[in-house]
């Protein structure tokens, strides 16, 4: 049978080198931290006086000493270390299966040839420095605690400051008042007479005579009022601030001072009805309008007059009329007018029914026209044709033709319009608008851009390169682009 | 320093065998390698490659170096499993008397090369799998043994999908290695264009026989294994399985089925045979490592999206294995090293 003195030894070796490693590392470790302990009993120096440097060495040798006992404490397993020696030496797991294989009672011939391989290649190792040295992060840092205690080895004792917390109450504030003249060595005897302590914000004129620390009255100097040092001997008075607060929650208790919520968040009917009709409306003539959104926007109208009994309801309905005999721009003037009816007719019943909320309410009692400010807050609300002098040619306003839109910039000026009345059967208007160009983005780019993918859509549906069930859907994206 | 007379033999017939084998085959050392492996441990090899990068070439010329029956079967779309296995056919004797006689497929050899395995049918493809793994075929209710050693080395075009028949797990499974023919490198190339336009041709040597191999086959069983070692080969199959706690992200993103206990037989005893040829008596983890792309590449079954991003399944192996070493020896080890 091989032997496997030789082995053994190896693994012994291999023990032995890592133990040291480990010590080394957790050593380097326990004087960190003792190091740390070091840094505290030197900063408490004025508390244990003499004595800390001495508990200072102690700590750093303790934690030492503590960490190499680790080290050298911690069991390794053998196989471990048969493992370790064999990347060590390069020896392909052979130590490792040899130790292993060593006490299996039934084991192979080659088992033999295995052990006695392995002890022969070790004889010829030099085995030395197997165990590489590995330094543990408190080493890179070990300098700093160190470094530290050495400063405060050499520097005078430190001050300990009280650890009190402020008292939250005037009277808690009064009583602590004369402790704290007590311990400010730089305070004077007649300031702690004559002077309570005031809240942060009751500042008179008395405060201005203040004493330095130097102990000189400074009356003539008024800056010094606004100085930190002025403030310095005042705490916060949470008191008043907590009376604050209950006065902000007691104006909630005043509902007619809250934000009109109702207004603000929810839609009646009319509003997306003219939501409708302002997007369909805006930027086109009435040859370009989409027939059947308008149609869509005349049939709301017309039942919207019914359930309200407003005038809408006529008006949609010749709007419908106009619209069926292909007069569009009938059909607009009057979807135009049955808005306006249900503008009214919706006023009217936010009114009866007191739903106007404070902040509308409180603009029309503070404004001296309350009529104008509601058509203001109709035309931030989007609804078309609510304000009336605000656009050109929209009725009675500040100024004879009109506001100046918003897309004119402000340049009203520069705008005129005038109107004919056309002769014959159309009831309407023909409108001529002078002035300059608006600086807006040309959209001939959009539309030609358009135009080519609308191609490319026809002639990607006829050649089925679209599944058929998405085939509508693709024909109704384009159709809505198009109609923009 | 080889202590043992038998795995000093081992080692000169394996290098013997093997500078045969490179008399005529240019590069391909690791395919070379592993089609030794498979021999030596029992196995049956798959190798896959583009046209004429030398399999059947390599195959017919281990072949010649073994003192050995062998045959070639074509793989077509048309080939029957009785023209593998063989059929019962009637024979008359000379006194006119009609019986069935046994007519032997190509299957009885000791090495069957069955080439361009994946163009016939899954039919005939199944009539592989009894004779590589018990190591005998049943035709018309009769088993018949096929000789020993029986060693099949299967090759398949990677490239020419249309009109093939992708092997079927269980029958990938049968096969130890699946050894990639990669192309040549440029020097490799230029020794293929030498060798191969000239006139003299190598002579191929009979250096082992099928008595020798089948002790050599027993030999290979004798190596003993670490239980680290062998603990290191059963996480790296478990890291294959995407429903393991432990596996790796891309075994748990990319793949739908991992190896089976197949696999990490594959590699035991692969390592085993490896270390002995490098006059080794034990298995090292680096055995292991060398052979686990061999092992498991066609063990492993990518999902959907494994298929879609083109994952190669070497690259799964390479970070299953870097996986179950950090989780073994390395986490063992963390302070000694």
């Amino acid at each position: 049978m091989a032997d496997p003195v030789a082995l053994e030894r190896l693994v012994r070796q291999v023990a032995g080198e890592v133990r040291l490693r480990r010590a080394e590392y957790y050593g380097l470790r326990g004087m960190f931290y003792g190091a740390l302990a070091a840094v505290a009993f030197l900063a408490l120096k004025a508390a244990l006086g003499a004595a800390a440097p001495f508990l200072a060495v102690a700590a750093v040798l303790v934690g030492l000493a503590v960490g190499v006992g680790v080290g050298l404490g911690l069991a390794t397993p053998r196989g471990d270390l048969a493992r370790l020696a064999d990347r060590a030496c390069g020896l392909e797991d052979r130590v490792a299966t040899a130790l292993e294989w060593i006490g299996r009672p039934h084991r192979p011939p080659l088992v033999d040839a295995l052990i006695q391989d392995a002890a022969e290649r070790v004889e010829r190792l030099r085995v030395q420095g197997l165990v590489g040295r590995r330094s543990p992060r408190e080493a890179r840092l070990l300098p700093v605690p160190i470094l530290a205690a050495l400063v405060l080895a050499v520097m005078p004792a430190l001050t300990i400051p009280s650890g009190t917390l402020p008292g939250l109450s005037g009277a808690a504030e009064q009583q602590a008042e004369p402790e704290r003249a007590q311990s400010t060595p730089v305070a004077t005897e007649a300031q702690n007479k004559t002077e309570p302590v005031k809240p942060v914000g009751a500042i008179d004129e008395r405060d201005i005579v203040r004493t330095s620390g130097t102990g000189r009255s400074e009356a003539r100097d008024r800056p010094a009022l606004f100085k930190d040092t002025a403030l310095n001997g005042q705490r916060p008075d949470f008191n008043r601030f907590l009376q604050k607060g209950d006065d902000r929650l007691r104006l909630l208790d005043q509902t007619n001072k809250l934000p009109d919520l109702e207004s603000d968040y929810t839609r009646t009917e009319y509003k997306t009805v003219a939501r409708q009709a302002n997007e369909l409306a805006t930027g086109r003539k009435p040859e370009q309008m989409s027939e059947d959104k308008l149609k869509d926007v005349l049939e709301q109208l017309r039942k919207m007059g019914e359930k309200s009994g407003a005038e809408s309801e006529q008006l949609a309905e010749q709007g419908l009329r106009a619209l069926r005999e292909g007069q569009q721009e009938k059909a607009l003037d009057k979807m135009n007018h049955a808005l306006n009816a249900e503008r009214q007719s919706d006023d009217n019943r936010k009114g009866a029914l007191n739903l106007q909320g404070g902040r509308r309410g409180d603009t029309a009692r503070q404004s001296p026209d309350g009529g104008e400010s509601r058509q203001q807050a109709a035309v931030e609300q989007d609804e078309p044709g609510a304000a009336k002098g605000k656009l050109p040619g929209t009725g009675p306003g500040p100024q004879p033709k009109g506001d100046p839109t918003s897309r004119l910039n402000a340049q009203g000026v520069e705008t005129s319009l005038e109107g004919d009345r056309k002769d014959g059967a159309k009831d309407s208007l023909d409108l001529n608008m002078y002035g300059s160009a608006a600086s807006v983005p040309s959209r001939s780019q959009y539309v030609g851009a358009f135009e080519q993918y609308r191609k490319m859509m026809e002639d990607a549906i006829a050649r089925e390169q679209v599944p058929r069930d998405y085939q509508t859907q693709v024909k109704e994206y384009f159709r809505a682009l198009g109609e923009r | 320093m080889v202590q043992d007379a038998r795995v000093q033999r081992f080692v000169s017939s394996y290098e013997a065998l093997r500078s045969e084998v490179r008399k005529v085959i240019v590069g391909h050392d690791d395919v070379i390698g592993s089609v030794l492996i498979g021999l030596f441990a029992g196995g049956h090899v798959l190798l896959e490659g583009a046209p004429g990068l030398g399999k059947t070439l390599l195959i017919r010329t281990l072949a010649e170096g073994l003192d050995l029956s062998f045959s070639r079967i074509q793989f077509t779309p048309d080939l029957m499993p009785a023209d593998i296995v063989g059929t019962n056919i009637i024979v008359e004797d000379a006194e006119g008397r009609k019986y069935f006689e046994f007519q032997h497929g190509p299957i009885f050899a000791h090495i069957l090369l069955a080439d361009e395995v994946n163009r016939a049918t899954p039919k005939t493809q199944s009539a592989l799998l009894e004779g590589m793994q018990e190591g005998s075929v049943t035709v018309g209710g009769a088993t018949r043994p096929l000789p020993a050693p029986f060693f099949v080395l299967a090759t398949q075009n990677p490239i020419e999908m249309e009109g093939t028949y992708p092997l079927p797990e269980a029958q990938l499974d049968r096969f130890l290695f699946k050894a990639r023919v990669r192309y040549p490198a440029i020097e490799e190339l230029n020794a293929i264009i030498d060798r191969t336009t000239q006139s003299s041709h190598a002579e191929i040597s009979r250096v082992i026989d099928g008595k020798a191999v089948l002790e050599f086959r027993e030999l290979v069983r004798e190596v003993p294994v670490a239980d680290h070692v062998r603990d290191l080969v059963s996480l790296i199959v478990m890291a294959t399985h995407p429903e393991w706690e432990r596996a790796p992200e891309e075994t748990r993103k990319f793949v739908r089925y991992g190896a089976s206990p197949r696999g990490a037989q594959a590699m035991v005893l692969g390592a085993k045979v490896r270390a002995l040829a490098e006059g080794r008596y034990n298995v090292s983890v680096d055995d292991i490592k060398a052979l686990a792309a061999s092992a498991l590449r066609h063990r492993i079954i990518l999902n959907f999206e494994g298929e879609a991003e083109g994952i190669d399944t070497d690259r799964i192996v390479g970070r299953v294995v870097e996986s179950a070493e950090q989780t073994s020896v390395r986490a063992k080890e963390v302070f000694l090293r």
